[in-house]
């Protein structure tokens, strides 16, 4: 099992939210209005005047074999538009209850 | 939950709101009156008092003076002012406008009741006045008759004004110089001497006979009578008939002494219309009814009516107020239509796509409507200020919906769905939206503060400006976004065809952009000269301001003209008459405009209601002329009036005229400048009025000379010997009887026919009394039945006396009026203020300058405390935005050059200063600080986000440059039909869109270089300092 962690800008939204369900990951934990900067290009989404645009994350535990299919949609879906920026990051999970 | 969320989740609710309210307003729209101004009740209350048988001097010192110290203590007065002229004293009270008026009318009634003690005894109890804008006519009718002329007051009354009286709406109707029947019996003197009887004796018989009397009831058998004598005449032929007394066996009858004719009064006022004999009807509506609709209503039974009355009577319309006013209107509707088409050709021009452009102009009709809700709510009436805001408005409304839009179309062109984009945009942008509203309403509300006569005008303007664009902020954060999620497609990129928007006008655009950010960043290198340079400008247009004349309101061509024209005292109607057909002949002939003349020569001697308005008297002509509709004639009213003015020069009989072109203009007082001279001596003040009068009229620039107090009219006084009189046994009281009876007249009874009464009036044939010699023979009877002449009693003197005393602030005073003839108003005031200082005053003179120049000067004080209020609100929302002080006054440099431009379009255009001209500066302020604004707030944005400072002044202004071109351009050519229209009623406006187009096109060109280069010079220094204070405080990192 693997942890995604999924942050995106909220206009995202309902592409995340149907990329999830297609994949049937039925499991996730969700922030609203989340706050951040990339380590390398891209706005950063601070949600001031200045930077006003805003991220969402996902956090969702996956069987190992769904991790690449997921990356794979993520990435497209990055593709679509840089610019709106989405990014998922993987961790192990060693256990749960 | 966020109102643009709720917004797009639920679009139907969203879309029913809206619905909603469109109904609403259309439904006010349907029932708001329309009139040309709003309805407002001038402060003005008058007491006016009669007392019988005094001369101006006698009433002045007993009933005026009395009653003007009592009256000054009153609360929230603002001036006192009265005229005490024969038998009648008027105190015209001016109050604050701010005063209740009721409670006002209650304290002069206190006043009187307190006072009534120590007037004399034959004065009658005052009467109070209050005046109001809808008491004035709305409607002139001129009736003409030839074979029933005589008959025309009961013909008129029965067909004509009852019915009217029934309309909806009507608050009365009246007439003026009617024909009134009367039965006269000329007595003749000698005859009377001759059978030793006098003339109260055939007075007393007439009313001795002319009796019905009850007499009681009497049974008789099973019925009950009413017994009663049924004296009265039946026809008037009957007082011929009547015995007066019996000599040596013969009876006298009346035919024997006297001749009896049931006639027509004889005239004192004498109503002509196009020269052929008639009366006038005027119908004024009650207060807060439709003028449109009354009038409308009016004229369609009046042509009912038309056919029930004899063929040779006709009814001809001298002045409808309605007509000026619908077409007012409906030029301002087209005015309004023409500035939406132009609005949304502009957003589509910057925009280029049809959805787009129709998602934001929805907001204009939404938004407009609202204020039609706010009218109905506050009873207020749809008329030339209300539709001019919403031509103010019309530009504004869209600007926020253009922001959002151009944010939500921003994400969706990067991919988002519409429906996402649609919130997340929004979120982004809407607090800077709602800022920038703020600033507009922070101009304009104050308007909703401003008290006096600018106050009623402009408080409309202020809340329906603030109503509507508060209206489309919320449309443009609830309704554009729920409609942009509906109607945007994400559409594929598609190959641009070669005519298409992207490949012609957005190429230009974009080469505009650039070549602004390059002459920005060469602007620059050269700060100070930049700087330098634009205020020589400033300080130059300033120079011009000389150029420009200022004026009160603008005077519109109302197709009318008036004339009010005086010729020697004392001169009979007769006379007035010959002149009146003179001139009427002279306008026939030199005025083919002019399509129906009314004139009204002499005074009616019962003064009545209609003498408030104008002055009358025997000497006196007054004339209205109605001139054919704008477009169908050459010459303006102006320019007749004043080739009118010169012909009435001519006439060596006129001693003063007035000829004046407006009827519907506010204030009342006229264009004109007074000059006032204060001072209780009669010989000082004529003396030094005459040198002023004699000034002004050779002085260039002033016309319609006239000075208020009229010469002294001569007044022949019987002075009786009291020794004499008390040899007889006579009395002064008894002796002025008898010669008031065969003068004046006795009434001693009424001739009744069909529900009417008519006067019967006894004096001496006219032959008998029209010299001096004919009163000195007139026989007075003592009492102890001796017949003696009155000149042996005494001796006929003749005088002079003034006909009325002018007071203002409680002393006398001596007003002489003069209007601008092609200067302005204030040019005036200072070239009369010049003339007249070189004369030597005397000292117990005082004068000053006043009229409609004084309301002047109070509206243009209004209008600039409002402008510091404006000034120091849209500081303070700014500072507060910008959480900064630096940032609004870099902003604020842009306010001055909307000035120079303001003063470069009136000067280019040659229109006055007037206080509409001067309001649309007052809005300027709000609509240049927004382009400001709009741009400095991206140059902050950039410079946060780390760009340095100048690359971010040269991008912010390129990326910033098409939204504030845009926002310039809808406003300004939202203006355009304003500053552009011609026909009824323009000129009232017409200065309000010159000013605003004028400064803004200017101020936004200044504003786009001389707001970067005050950033440049302001905020360097600044934000390094504050890096530098960061650093400082996080040194311990470092060590």
């Amino acid at each position: 099992m693997k942890a995604v962690f999924i942050i995106f800008n909220q206009a995202n939204t309902e592409r995340v939210e149907y990329m999830l369900d297609r994949l049937d990951v039925r499991g996730y934990t969700w922030w609203n209005n989340v706050l951040g900067r990339g380590s390398v290009d891209g706005e950063p989404r601070m949600g001031t005047h200045t930077w006003p645009e805003i991220n969402s994350a996902v956090m969702t535990i996956v069987p190992d074999e769904k991790v690449d299919v997921l990356l794979g949609k993520v990435q497209k879906l990055d593709e679509v538009n840089k610019e709106v920026g989405v990014r998922a990051f993987v961790w192990d999970v060693l256990k749960s209850v | 939950m966020s109102i643009y969320k709720s917004a797009v989740d639920k679009p139907v609710t969203t879309f029913m709101i809206f619905v909603a309210i469109m109904v609403m307003g259309a439904f006010s729209l349907i029932n708001i009156p329309v009139d040309l101004y709003p309805e407002m009740e001038p402060p003005y209350v008058s007491v006016m008092t009669t007392y019988s048988g005094a001369n101006a001097a006698d009433i002045e010192t007993n009933v005026t003076k009395v009653l003007e110290d009592a009256l000054n203590s009153v609360d929230k007065l603002k001036e006192i002012s009265s005229t005490s002229s024969d038998n009648i004293s008027v105190i015209s009270l001016e109050f604050e406008w701010d005063a209740n008026l009721d409670e006002a009318t209650n304290d002069i009634r206190d006043v009187i009741d307190r006072m009534l003690d120590n007037l004399p005894d034959g004065v009658d109890r005052p009467t109070i006045f209050k005046f109001n804008t809808s008491m004035f006519p709305i409607l002139f009718y001129a009736i003409t008759a030839e074979e029933s002329y005589p008959g025309l007051e009961k013909l008129i009354d029965e067909k004509v004004i009852n019915p009217l009286n029934r309309v909806d709406g009507v608050g009365s109707v009246a007439m003026v110089g009617t024909p009134q029947r009367m039965v006269y019996v000329d007595v003749d003197p000698k005859r009377l001497d001759a059978y030793d009887l006098t003339l109260e004796q055939i007075g007393s018989v007439i009313s001795g006979e002319n009796r019905n009397l009850p007499l009681g009831n009497l049974k008789m058998g099973k019925i009950d009578y009413q017994i009663r004598v049924q004296g009265e005449f039946s026809e008037s032929e009957r007082i011929n008939n009547l015995v007066v007394a019996s000599r040596d066996g013969k009876q006298v009858f009346v035919k024997d002494v006297a001749t009896v004719r049931d006639t027509l009064k004889d005239v004192t006022l004498e109503e002509r219309i196009n020269g052929e004999t008639g009366v006038r009807l005027f119908v004024m509506k009650q207060s807060g009814a439709n003028t449109v609709k009354v009038a409308r209503q009016i004229k369609d039974r009046l042509e009912e009516l038309k056919v029930t009355l004899p063929p040779d009577v006709k009814i001809q319309e001298i002045f409808d107020s309605s007509t000026f006013i619908k077409g007012s209107i409906s030029n301002l509707s087209s005015t309004l239509m023409y500035a939406m088409i132009f609005v949304v050709l502009v957003v589509l021009f910057f925009l280029g796509r049809w959805r787009a452009t129709f998602i934001i102009v929805l907001t204009i009709p939404i938004s407009l409507i609202v204020s039609f809700v706010y009218l109905y709510l506050t009873g207020s009436s749809l008329n030339v200020i209300s539709l001019t805001s919403l031509s103010i408005a019309i530009g504004m409304v869209v600007d926020d919906a253009i922001v959002v839009l151009e944010n939500i179309t921003r994400h969706v062109e990067r991919g988002s769905s519409p429906r996402e984009a649609a919130i997340y945009a929004t979120n982004e942008v809407w607090m800077s939206v709602i800022i920038t509203t703020l600033v507009v309403v922070a101009v304009f509300f104050p308007l909703t503060l401003v008290s006096g006569m600018t106050g009623v005008l402009f408080n409309q303007l202020g809340w329906i400006v603030t109503i509507t664009v508060v209206t489309s902020t919320l449309a443009a954060i609830s309704l554009t976004p729920m409609l942009a999620s509906r109607m945007l497609k994400l559409s594929q990129k598609k190959k641009p065809r070669r005519f298409s928007w992207e490949n012609t006008i957005e190429k230009w655009l974009y080469k505009f952009d650039l070549m602004y950010e390059n002459l920005l960043r060469r602007l620059l290198h050269y700060k100070s000269m930049v700087i330098i340079s634009t205020f020589l400008v400033f300080f130059g247009s300033l120079f011009l301001m000389k150029y420009i004349g200022s004026d009160f309101m603008p005077e519109s061509d109302e197709s009318q003209i008036q004339a009010n024209i005086e010729l020697q005292t004392g001169l009979r109607v007769e006379e007035t008459a010959k002149v009146t057909r003179q001139l009427e002949a002279t306008i026939r002939d030199r005025y083919p405009e002019v399509e129906l003349i009314s004139s009204s020569s002499g005074a009616d001697d019962e003064g009545g209601f209609i003498s408030m308005f104008s002055t009358t008297g025997s000497n006196i002509i007054n004339l209205t002329l109605r001139l054919s509709d704008i477009d169908e004639r050459e010459r303006t009213v102006w320019q007749i009036a004043d080739d009118f003015r010169a012909q009435v020069a001519l006439l060596p009989e006129v001693v003063s005229s007035t000829i004046s072109t407006s009827t519907q203009g506010l204030g009342g007082s006229g264009n004109t400048v007074d000059y006032e001279i204060y001072g209780y001596n009669f010989d000082v003040t004529n003396l030094y009025a005459e040198q002023v009068l004699d000034r002004l009229k050779r002085m260039d620039g002033a016309q319609d000379v006239t000075i208020s107090r009229k010469n002294d009219k001569p007044e022949l006084q019987i002075v009786l010997d009291r020794n004499k009189l008390s040899e007889h046994g006579l009395t002064t009281a008894q002796v002025s009887m008898f010669i008031r009876n065969r003068i004046n007249g006795l009434v001693p009874s009424y001739y009744k026919e069909e529900g009417e009464e008519y006067d019967i009036k006894i004096r001496l044939e006219e032959k008998y009394r029209n010299s001096i010699s004919d009163i000195q023979e007139m026989t007075i009877v003592t009492p102890a039945g001796q017949k003696i002449k009155l000149k042996e009693l005494g001796k006929i003197e003749e005088y002079w006396s003034p006909p009325s005393i002018e007071h203002k602030r409680r002393e006398r005073l001596v007003t002489i009026s003069a209007s601008p003839d092609g200067i302005s108003l204030g040019e005036l005031a200072n070239r009369i203020k010049t003339e007249t200082a070189q004369l030597d005053t005397p000292p117990e003179i005082v004068v000053s300058v006043g009229g409609a120049y004084e309301d002047q000067q109070e509206s243009f004080m209004d209008l600039a405390m409002l402008f510091g209020l404006s000034l120091i609100l849209v500081f303070i929302v700014m500072a507060s935005q910008f959480e900064s002080l630096r940032m609004p006054l870099i902003i604020m440099f842009s306010i001055p050059f909307a000035f120079t431009g303001v003063i470069l379009a009136l000067v280019i255009t040659g229109t006055t200063l007037s206080v509409v001209a001067a309001l649309g500066a007052v809005l300027l302020v709000g609509i240049v600080v927004k382009n400001g604004i709009v741009l400095v707030d991206f140059i902050n944005l950039m410079r946060d986000r780390g760009v340095e400072l100048y690359e971010a002044i040269a991008l912010s202004g390129r990326s910033r440059l098409r939204p504030v071109l845009m926002t310039a351009a809808t406003t300004i050519l939202g203006m355009l039909p304003l500053a552009m229209s011609t026909g009824e009623g323009a000129e009232i406006w017409r200065p309000m869109g010159i000013t605003v187009i004028g400064g803004l096109i200017f101020s936004t060109l200044v504003t786009m270089v001389i707001v970067p280069v005050m950033y440049a010079v302001l905020a360097s220094r600044g934000e390094r300092r504050k890096k530098e204070k960061v650093r400082q405080q996080f040194v311990f990192m470092d060590k």
